[in-house]
């Protein structure tokens, strides 16, 4: 298929989608939310990352005008979303954590009740996203993939110049989440703006253009999936079985080897941590070593996961979670 | 679930916010909120079951149990008595039970929270509901009569313009209380105990269970005072021309403007 132009208006806003400046939101005294900055430019898809409690979900609610800030300015496409909600939620489209259908609204009357005047075609729209067979189905009928897939048809439906998706994939099925991630890279593909509230990283790292890296409602650091993960997981350990590799002549060679910080080995395997240019040169070793290439050679290149770890661990040292001032 | 097929665009390069025209018919989100409830109502054996059986059942059944002849307790036909009382069950039922369940568990389900982010006005969540609430009556009134009709007959109308207005009155104030409370309780489980506890003391004490000429003073104190046994009251004395029930009227006329007033500023999503 040939790349398509947007659809979407994206391409009339100039400047940036989303902008948070100081943003702090507070619950029964616990700030949840911390003097926040966030910037999301048109077109982009931006994954907000962290552990429970980060206060992504709270953050995407205050841009959707569902939550009131205690203090700070956010513009989502240059409106106040508290004192312009009706305006701005019509250009938003959102798949909102924890939130539902009534349990006998069947598939179509969801889609014709939430169509607005510059709706797309609800039954097109139905048959892509594979609900087509599905029309009269109540809601209560659908499993989580199909509910899912109904939520997103219902954010995409009047054509939002931004789509908000918290913890879009959570609970579906491995083949569920595939289709799901199609639709949102598709959308990507069009220019769409996405913000993505995520804990699957996987997800994050398949379909963000940037992550954005939350604890105790602060930013920790944010950039693209393999910028962070250069970052804050840099290393690789490659691993193999060789067979009369007992003496230290060979875990000599390997430790001399450009990239390599450490080798280990306990009996016939060996492992051989360091840099990703270490990956390179341990294979031309094999080769060139005259070792037949060891039939259970495994590489773990550091994800986007473990980047997360180490940086909520390296975070560690923040005071804990900080208390309103009475 | 291979029927899956990735996003097509439907106009290359255009922009349809701009371009497109509005669907011709399109009606606007008030509308389609009114309309799909409505809908739902029809499908909600909950609703339908307190709403519509029940209050008919017990008709049915009490207004058999006293004869046809007024004695001291009953100034009128005994049958046309709860004929005319049951009426009253059919808004107490909607107001105090179907319409708080039905709201609250849309709360628990993060329904509202859709709704509320998907750009509907704040207040036609509230709008539809009250209207959801006014068709019930409307719809389970028309066949209480129905029913009673054949069975014990319908008591002539001695006072129409009262009943009309008592009907109103009250069909609006139990509304409007039902959203009220709708917004107010936090789960389904919460808001039927609760509809449950304020319902039944007022059905048995003001409406559908002994005449008060049988209860003791302290009780019938009690029970004349109660919202939904001021309602039978303004509704089934001027319909059995028995009194014209005007302290009654006024009062619950305060209660449906306290009520509305209450459920339009909780009723922010």
């Amino acid at each position: 298929m040939q790349p398509t132009p947007m659809r979407h208006a994206t391409e009339h806003i100039s400047g940036p989608v989303v902008t948070v400046r100081g943003l702090t939101k507070s619950y029964g005294g616990r700030v949840v939310v911390d003097n926040l900055d966030l910037h999301v430019g048109a077109g982009e898809i931006v994954g907000l990352i962290g552990a429970n409690g980060a206060g992504k979900t709270t953050t995407v609610e205050c841009l959707q005008g569902l939550r009131t800030p205690d203090s700070g300015v956010i513009r989502v496409l240059g409106l106040d979303p508290v004192k312009q909600a009706d305006r701005l939620r019509l250009q938003v489209g959102s798949q909102l954590q924890s939130s539902g259908l009534p349990d006998r609204l069947r598939v179509t009357e969801a889609v014709d009740l939430f169509a607005g005047p510059h709706a797309q075609d609800r039954d097109r729209l139905l048959e892509q996203f594979g609900l087509g067979r599905l029309r009269r189905s109540p809601f209560a009928g659908l499993s989580g993939g199909e509910r899912q897939r109904l939520f997103l048809v219902l954010a995409l439906l009047n054509r939002p110049r931004l789509v908000i998706l918290d913890e879009l994939t959570q609970g579906l099925d491995p083949a569920a989440r595939r289709e799901v991630w199609s639709a949102v890279a598709q959308l990507r593909d069009e220019g769409t703006t996405v913000m993505l509230v995520t804990h699957e990283l996987d997800e994050a790292e398949a379909l963000c253009e940037r992550v954005v890296a939350m604890r105790q409602g602060r930013v920790l650091d944010q950039g693209t999936p393999a910028e962070l993960v250069a970052r804050h997981a840099p290393g690789v350990t490659v691993r193999f079985g060789l067979p009369g590799a007992g003496g230290s002549a060979i875990r000599g060679e390997l430790d001399r080897l450009p990239g390599v910080h450490r080798v280990s080995q306990e009996r016939d395997q060996v492992a051989i941590e360091g840099a990703r240019e270490a990956i390179a040169h341990v294979g031309a070793w094999l080769v060139a070593s005259g070792h037949p290439v060891p039939v259970d050679l495994r590489v773990d290149i550091p994800d986007l996961e473990s980047a997360l770890l180490t940086l909520l661990d390296q975070s560690t040292d923040l005071p804990e979670t900080r208390k309103v001032a009475s | 679930m291979s029927t899956f097929v990735p996003i097509q665009p439907d106009t290359a390069g255009a922009d349809p916010r701009s371009t497109a025209a509005p669907a011709p018919k399109h009606r606007s989100a008030t509308r389609r909120l009114v309309t799909t409830e409505l809908r739902l109502l029809s499908r909600e054996p909950f609703a339908l079951t307190f709403v519509l059986v029940f209050p008919i059942v017990s008709m049915l059944i009490i207004g058999g149990s006293f004869g046809t002849q007024p004695d001291d307790a009953f100034p009128v036909n005994p049958s046309h008595w709860y004929v005319a009382s049951y009426f009253t069950v059919v808004i107490g039922a909607t107001g105090l039970i179907m319409l708080p369940v039905h709201i609250a568990t849309y709360r628990e389900r993060g329904v509202l929270r859709r709704f509320a982010a998907s750009g509907f006005p704040r207040w036609s969540f509230a709008l539809a509901q009250l209207m959801v609430g006014l068709t019930a009556i409307a719809i389970s009134g028309a066949l209480l009569l129905a029913v009673a009709a054949p069975v014990y007959g319908i008591p002539s109308v001695e006072d129409p313009v009262r009943v009309v207005a008592g009907v109103v009155v009250a069909s609006v104030a139990f509304a409007s209380i039902g959203v009220l409370l709708g917004t107010m309780l936090p789960s389904a489980r919460a808001a039927q105990a609760v509809g449950l506890l304020l319902f039944f003391p007022s059905f048995l004490l003001g409406v559908g269970g002994p005449p008060p000429a049988v209860m003791s003073d302290a009780l019938r104190e009690i029970s004349e005072r109660l919202p939904l046994s001021l309602a039978n009251q303004a509704i089934r004395e001027p319909w059995l021309g028995i009194g014209d029930a005007t302290v009654a009227l006024v009062a619950v006329t305060v209660i449906a403007v306290g009520a509305m007033a209450l459920a339009a500023r909780r009723s922010a999503l």
